[in-house]
């Protein structure tokens, strides 16, 4: 039973070395040749305009709402999924309403123009 | 196997750090982020109540997904009640919010 | 008798197709204008639809046997059906004072008259429910749309503070609740409510250390629901500051859930610890008539003054669960037919008293106390309709209030709980202060300013009418009412 757990073990180890590994090797090899533009700080490749700490628009919230909504209600789909064959008829009909409701509250959203970006 | 009463520990723990969050947070989605460590708590709680207890029946299950659906739904709201009050008062901080008291 | 009775379903079918149609319609692209007129009909129609189908399955349930759906998830017995007609009939009412009220505050009709029918459905799942998964969703169904229509004005900031303040308790109350169910499963391995019972039988004292703290964590997620004192902090600002049709719903619906709730785990999952959650309840119950009462004596606007009224009602409706059978069974004095009958008379009474305030609300755009001096010259029709609902939520002779009132303490002195019937009865005497201060408001002071004449719309009259008749009716000729109640306090 505990030697389930060295697997784990090893893997943090792995993981937490992986990263620090990679800087000293690129560190090794590289070529140095340092420049005050490289150290600047920089978005897309363009100088950055205004602060980082921006507000975002509250558009991405409707999105995210909706995302939410959605996204759970998928869990309701796996364990469907996997009983599928021992279920029958009956499960089906009844997940094809759920999804009914599901795609209603989408249609919904949709005419009342959640998803038009303004 | 690591005994059924840690695991409730630790769900003891979370809940107890979530109710702190709620008490003590001033931002409304702080708050709400605390909320959420209270169900995730209750979360732990059937799982591991379900995994030592009952593992021959789905019951424990079956209320985890029930609670995470219910806790998105509980989300949506209120991060919407959330953007309608910085809509019209351009703050979230609960202590700003005291148009009525008694 | 289990899947195969898909008429026992019925009243919630007829709701749910309401709703679908309801918010359907707000997708038709069309004349908005007609369509606010129309919005208010259907739900009525739908609302009678359901009425008249839970009137059919209460005359054919027969007392013991009831039949159960959706796994044993729900139980169709005359308990829950008692409390669907009554949530069924505050939404109802709600809807008539909600047509003019809305019209022009919002532009989102559909939606509105949509969660109203929603909030309707959530109610009638929420008292029949057997299960504790099935008391946690349809809790939150219900709260989750009461949140969202206590902040229904997105423009109004009282509106919005008070939804988010809803919110924030109400949440943080349900997760609390959560827990105590998660630990009920530890303990008992079940979350049917009568499975619980059975299994904390058999084995009932080595469970007493979890099963009392989990009791407790249930009782913070009820005792939100229904307002009592250690969890009503949200009352006062919800009420104020929600539109006042759903400050009225607010008043009654979750209540009403709530203390059916409340029976129906008690009761059927932890009868065999009673004396504790009777210690319990009956100190809530106590510390909930002694602050409200006082609190409300301050108040300066209407509805705040109810909202503090609406939790002492707790208070008392309270006593009658504490005394639900000490004593023994079969006395005149049942506690939970008490209960019933008070739910029933505070029903049309509340709703009445709002039906008033919104009037009075839509004709000044005031809800101040003192803004209601001389209200007997300007509309004497409003005056003296807020009389009856005064003297009934004061427990007048002649009111439903006092038949209530009458029955939950009738059963306290039966069961020999004399504190609570005296904390109760002197209580009582202090809420009659400041319910006849706002008479005397009404009737003897002076209007301020240009005291111009209050005109009424068709639907508030038809609101006033109907709360009105009945809260007098329940007052002079109680017994089919209280016949009514005792039929359906049988939870067995």
């Amino acid at each position: 039973m505990l030697s389930d757990y060295v697997f784990i073990g090893l893997f943090a180890i792995v993981a937490a070395i992986f990263p620090f590994a990679g800087f000293a090797v690129s560190y090794l090899v590289r070529p140095k040749r340092p420049d005050p533009v490289k150290s600047d700080v920089y978005e897309c490749g363009m100088k950055p305009i205004g602060e980082a700490w921006v507000q975002f628009k509250v558009q991405y919230y409707l999105y995210a709402l909706i995302f939410v909504i959605f996204d759970v209600m998928s869990v309701f789909l796996f364990p469907w999924a996997v009983a599928y064959h021992t279920l029958g008829l009956y499960a089906l009909v009844e997940m094809c309403i759920f999804l009914g409701i599901l795609v209603g509250g989408l249609i919904y959203a949709w005419r009342k123009g959640a998803l038009r970006w303004v | 196997m690591i005994p059924l009463h840690w695991f409730l520990i630790v769900a003891a723990a979370l809940f107890c750090i979530g109710l702190y969050g709620v008490l003590s947070r001033r931002n409304a989605v702080g708050i709400l982020m605390g909320i959420e460590l209270m169900l995730n708590a209750v979360n732990v709680n059937l799982v591991a109540f379900w995994r030592y207890l009952d593992p021959l029946e789905s019951l424990g299950q079956v209320f985890v997904l029930f609670v995470l659906a219910v806790a998105a739904a509980e989300a949506a709201v209120g991060l919407a009640l959330i953007i309608a009050i910085y809509r019209n008062r351009d703050t979230i901080i609960v202590e700003d919010i005291d148009l009525m008291k008694w | 008798m289990t899947t195969r009775t898909p008429f026992l379903f019925l009243p919630q079918l007829i709701l749910l197709l309401t709703t679908l149609v309801v918010f359907g319609i707000e997708l038709v692209p069309g004349d908005e204008r007609r369509r606010k007129d129309w919005l208010p009909a259907i739900a009525l129609t739908g609302l009678g639809g359901a009425a008249m189908a839970i009137i059919f399955l209460w005359s054919r349930t027969t007392t013991p046997p009831a039949g159960s759906i959706l796994a044993g998830m729900i139980v169709v017995d005359r308990f829950a059906l008692f409390f669907q007609i009554l949530a069924v009939t505050t939404t109802a009412l709600v809807v008539l004072l909600s047509t003019d009220y809305m019209r022009d505050r919002t532009p989102d009709q559909g939606e509105f008259y949509g969660l109203l029918l929603i909030v309707c459905l959530a109610i009638t799942l929420v008292v029949a429910a057997a299960d504790l998964l099935m008391v946690y969703v349809g809790i939150e169904l219900l709260s989750l749309t009461s949140y969202v229509l206590t902040g229904y004005l997105r423009e109004d900031r009282k509106s919005t503070e008070a939804g988010i303040k809803y919110f924030l308790f109400g949440a943080t109350a349900s997760a609390a609740m959560l827990y105590g169910m998660s630990l009920f499963y530890g303990a008992t391995r079940t979350t049917n409510l009568a499975a619980i019972a059975t299994a904390l039988s058999e084995a009932e004292n080595s469970l007493r250390g979890l099963v009392i703290p989990a009791a407790v964590f249930l009782l913070a997620g009820f005792g939100f629901k229904i307002a009592a004192v250690p969890f009503h902090q949200w009352a006062p600002d919800a009420y104020e500051g929600a539109p006042t049709p759903i400050t009225a719903f607010l008043s009654v619906g979750p209540k009403t859930a709530g203390f059916a709730v409340l029976v129906r785990v008690f009761l059927i999952a932890l009868p065999n610890f009673y004396p504790d959650w009777m210690a319990l309840l009956s100190s809530i119950s106590i510390i909930t008539m002694i602050v409200s009462n006082l609190v409300a004596i301050f108040q300066t606007n209407v509805k705040r003054m109810m909202a503090y009224s609406s939790i002492s009602h707790a208070g008392y409706i309270l006593i009658g669960i504490v005394c639900w059978g000490r004593g023994g069974f079969g006395g005149s004095f049942e506690g939970i037919s008490g209960v019933l009958i008070y739910l029933l008379a505070y029903l049309f009474t509340n709703v009445g008293a709002f039906a008033v305030i919104t009037a009075f609300e839509e004709a000044t755009g005031s809800s101040r106390i003192e803004d209601y001096a001389g209200l007997v010259s300007r509309s004497p029709a409003l005056a003296w309709a807020m009389l009856v609902f005064l003297f009934s939520l004061a427990g007048i002779p002649g009111t439903g209030g006092f038949i209530g009132k009458l029955y939950v303490f009738g059963a306290a002195i039966q069961a020999r709980a004399y504190t609570l019937a005296v904390v109760g009865i002197i209580t009582s005497v202090i809420a009659a202060f400041y319910y006849l201060n706002l008479l005397r408001y009404v009737f003897f002071q002076p209007p301020t300013e240009n005291p111009k004449s209050i005109t009424l719309s068709a639907t508030a009259k038809i609101t006033l009418i109907v709360t009105c008749v009945l809260t007098l009716a329940i007052g002079l000729y109680a017994q089919p009412f209280l016949q009514l109640a005792q039929a359906s306090a049988n939870l067995w």
